[in-house]
């Protein structure tokens, strides 16, 4: 393995950068992502930072149980995040559709229908415990020896 | 000369570098109290239903079939976790953080009965509801084509034209009357009341 390569692993794995979207929940989970920032889970002192920003970010946190109206502007926010890039599914929203997936509600669950997905995190929200450990986990599968295994 | 060097020495404090490279605080694991997903306490489950029945989310829940009897399934992703199965289980098939002693404590439960309504705007008097009825059928066999009965007992039936819910208590839920009748006149609904201090209670 070459030192570059070795250099990027110990950056990335001190640096990953979060933006996060929701495509149409109760906004109870933007909530617990945002108590991730607080000082008792304080995401930070994991070298994980959210900017919201699409552009510069790793991992996208997607929220929601997705109304008609962001299936195109999901796709074009994954788009615009650079390789190497993860989505991961925040909420039973994105999984199942959650107290939305009833007749006559105009959400089209699941998001993996339309961007694809690395991890999940279940839950009505899930903890921030549970997101956390979630990127935390996800991270190293994603972005070690990105460049060696995609050359 | 000097200020610079107490400047780096200040900056490269072994301490001080660490704290910055490495967490200060291991991940808070979820507290011992935490309602997380229902488990399974190992009594066994009789396949009433209730807890599909009491819970908000759709799909969280299914009472299976298994190898050593019937046994409730949650499934992630679904679940809400809001603990309304474990508490309404008359058998204490579930558990979750502390619902079980909080329940045994203050002796709560939830009692349940169902609700008919006819409208009687959109019902014809059919009488499809009342000869439905596997409970009307099983007190008078004879209840047929008409939907009136010679029987007091029943738990509807039409008389004077239209229908005259009798005996709302002996409604079973099965919504067989719902599914029979042509104008969606008929509605059952299920009413849960939460109760305290009660002989039922204990159960
Ligand atoms: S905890 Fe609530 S949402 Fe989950 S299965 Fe039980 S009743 Fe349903
Ligand atoms: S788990 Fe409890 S409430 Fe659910 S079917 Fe079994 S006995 Fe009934
Ligand atoms: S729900 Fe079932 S038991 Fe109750 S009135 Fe209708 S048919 Fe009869
Ligand atoms: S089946 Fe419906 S329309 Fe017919 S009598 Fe019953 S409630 Fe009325």
């Amino acid at each position: 393995m070459s030192i570059l390569q070795e250099i990027k692993n110990a950056v990335r794995s001190r640096s990953i950068h979060v933006a996060y979207v929701d495509v149409g929940s109760c906004n109870g989970c933007d909530i617990e992502v945002l108590a991730c920032l607080a000082p008792r889970y304080d995401i930070e002192q994991y070298g994980i930072y959210v900017h919201n920003n699409p552009r510069e970010a790793d991992v996208l946190l997607v929220i929601g149980s997705v109304t008609p109206q962001w299936v195109d502007k999901l796709r074009d926010i994954w788009e615009k995040i650079p390789e190497p890039k993860a989505a991961v599914a925040i909420g039973n929203c994105p999984i199942s559709g959650c107290v939305y997936a009833r007749r006559g509600t105009l959400t089209t669950p699941p998001v993996e229908n339309y961007i694809p997905i690395a991890a999940q995190v279940p839950g009505c929200p899930p903890r921030p415990t549970e997101i956390l450990s979630a990127i935390l986990s996800v991270a190293p599968l994603i972005y070690k020896d990105y460049e060696e295994k995609h050359r | 000369m000097r200020s610079i060097v107490y400047y780096l020495r200040e900056f490269f404090r072994p301490e001080w570098v660490r704290k910055f490279f490495f967490a200060k605080t291991a991940p808070l694991v979820a507290p011992s109290y935490f309602k997380d997903y229902p488990s399974l306490t190992g009594k066994e489950c009789t396949q009433c239903l209730t807890c599909m029945m009491i819970c908000p989310a759709p799909g969280a829940i299914a009472v299976l079939h298994k190898k050593g009897g019937w046994e409730p399934e949650i499934y992630p992703g679904h679940c809400i976790r809001c603990g309304l199965c474990v508490e309404a289980c008359p058998e204490g098939v579930l558990s979750s953080g502390r619902i079980l002693d909080v329940t045994s404590r203050d002796r709560t439960a939830f009692s349940s009965w169902y609700r008919l309504q006819v409208d009687d705007t959109l019902c014809m008097r059919c009488g499809n509801c009342c000869v439905s009825c596997p409970v009307n059928r099983e007190v008078d066999p004879q209840l047929a084509g008409t939907g009136t009965s010679a029987s007091d007992e029943v738990i509807m039936r039409i008389e004077g034209g239209r229908v005259t819910i009798l005996h709302e208590e002996k409604c079973t839920g099965c919504k067989t009357c719902e599914n029979n009748c042509p104008n969606r006149a008929i509605r059952v609904a299920r009413m849960v009341e939460g109760i305290q201090g009660e002989e039922e209670a204990e159960a």
